[in-house]
């Protein structure tokens, strides 16, 4: 089961959208950076796959609020969601 | 006659260090008497979400850093509506302080009003 | 290499410019020695100015420029100490870096 880490804002990159199409059932979704604005839209009523998970500190930096189907994570939690997945996928553009 | 001058602000505040270096451009004309404009759009919009709090990503608020803007004599801001609708947004969402917001819906015919334009 | 100062047997690091390196070492027993090393004595008036540069670094997270500060102590101090020529005797020969540093904020970035 692969971790997908998106870091691109999804109104301005097609990283999030090119993702979304390699999603595997059972595979997870972490936002960072610039990926967390993936929460501004219709997304953060109803996301497109589950589980999505979020850094807290680069929500709470960019003003957003984290919805309740979206699990924070702290940077050990980042870790610990590397540790549990394989292959971690990169979507840094 | 002075040149008017736009700074167009199309970046996300944290994700590269282009929304700051807008900001400083703007901060540092300012300084020489070149009062520039700023119109935000795009992911630009998102400089201007309230609550803003990068401490914990060893950042500085880019939202409290504009509302100086009316100390150094840039007294308002435009906000393309078409950005905010296309990200769920409206203006009532965005932050309400110092700096007025003012909507503009066709932002082609602002940009055609100025001289320069600066793309951030 | 790295300049510092002692304060009340507690040594303080300062960037090469001599500002404070991490803004937390601030005390108004710093402030008194930053301002000798620039040949100011600290009055009430000083006070004052140096209170509404910490404030304003708090709102905007920002060191302010010389304009923007002009207009700032203006609206909080009234339109008589709220000019150029006011600041410039209190910390000359540049208010707005001057009294940064011995504020302990940053150095103003459009400083010019």
């Amino acid at each position: 089961m692969s971790l997908h880490i998106v870091s691109k804002s999804p109104f301005s990159s097609t990283a999030l959208s090119d993702c979304l199409d390699a999603f595997a059932e059972g595979d997870a979704l972490l936002l960072i950076e610039d990926g967390v604005y993936a929460l501004s839209g219709r997304m953060s009523e109803r996301p497109a796959v589950q589980p999505v998970y979020c850094l807290a500190a680069d929500a709470a930096a960019r003003g957003l609020q984290i919805p309740d189907s979206v699990t924070a994570v702290d940077d050990a939690g980042w870790v610990a969601l590397c540790a549990e997945h394989n292959p971690v996928v990169s979507w840094f553009k | 006659m002075t040149k008017r001058i736009l700074a167009l602000c199309r970046q996300a505040p944290y994700g590269n260090a282009l929304a700051r270096e807008g900001l400083e451009a703007v901060l540092a004309a300012a300084a020489m008497d070149q009062v520039a404009d700023l119109l935000f759009c795009g992911d630009g919009v998102f400089q201007l979400l309230p609550e803003q709090s990068p401490a914990g990503i060893g950042q500085k608020s880019l939202q409290r850093n504009l509302q100086a803007l009316p100390l150094f004599g840039v007294e308002q801001a435009y906000v393309c509506t078409k950005s905010l609708a296309q990200r769920g947004l409206d203006l009532e969402a965005l932050s309400q302080g110092q700096l007025p917001l003012v909507p503009v819906d066709d932002s082609a015919a602002l940009i055609a009003t100025y001289d320069s334009v600066l793309s951030f | 290499m790295m300049q510092s100062i002692q304060v009340e047997g507690r040594e303080v690091p300062l960037d090469k410019e001599g500002f404070l390196r991490d803004l937390q070492d601030w005390t108004p027993a710093v402030a008194e020695q930053l301002a000798r090393a620039e040949d100011i004595q600290l009055t009430e008036a000083h006070w004052e100015i140096i209170e509404l540069l910490q404030q304003f670094y708090r709102e905007f997270e920002l060191s302010p420029a010389m304009r923007p500060l002009v207009k700032y102590i203006g609206q909080h101090l009234g339109a008589d100490k709220g000019r150029s020529i006011y600041l410039m005797q209190l910390f000359p020969p540049s208010p707005a870096k001057i009294g940064s540093k011995i504020a302990g904020l940053p150095k103003p970035t459009n400083c010019l």
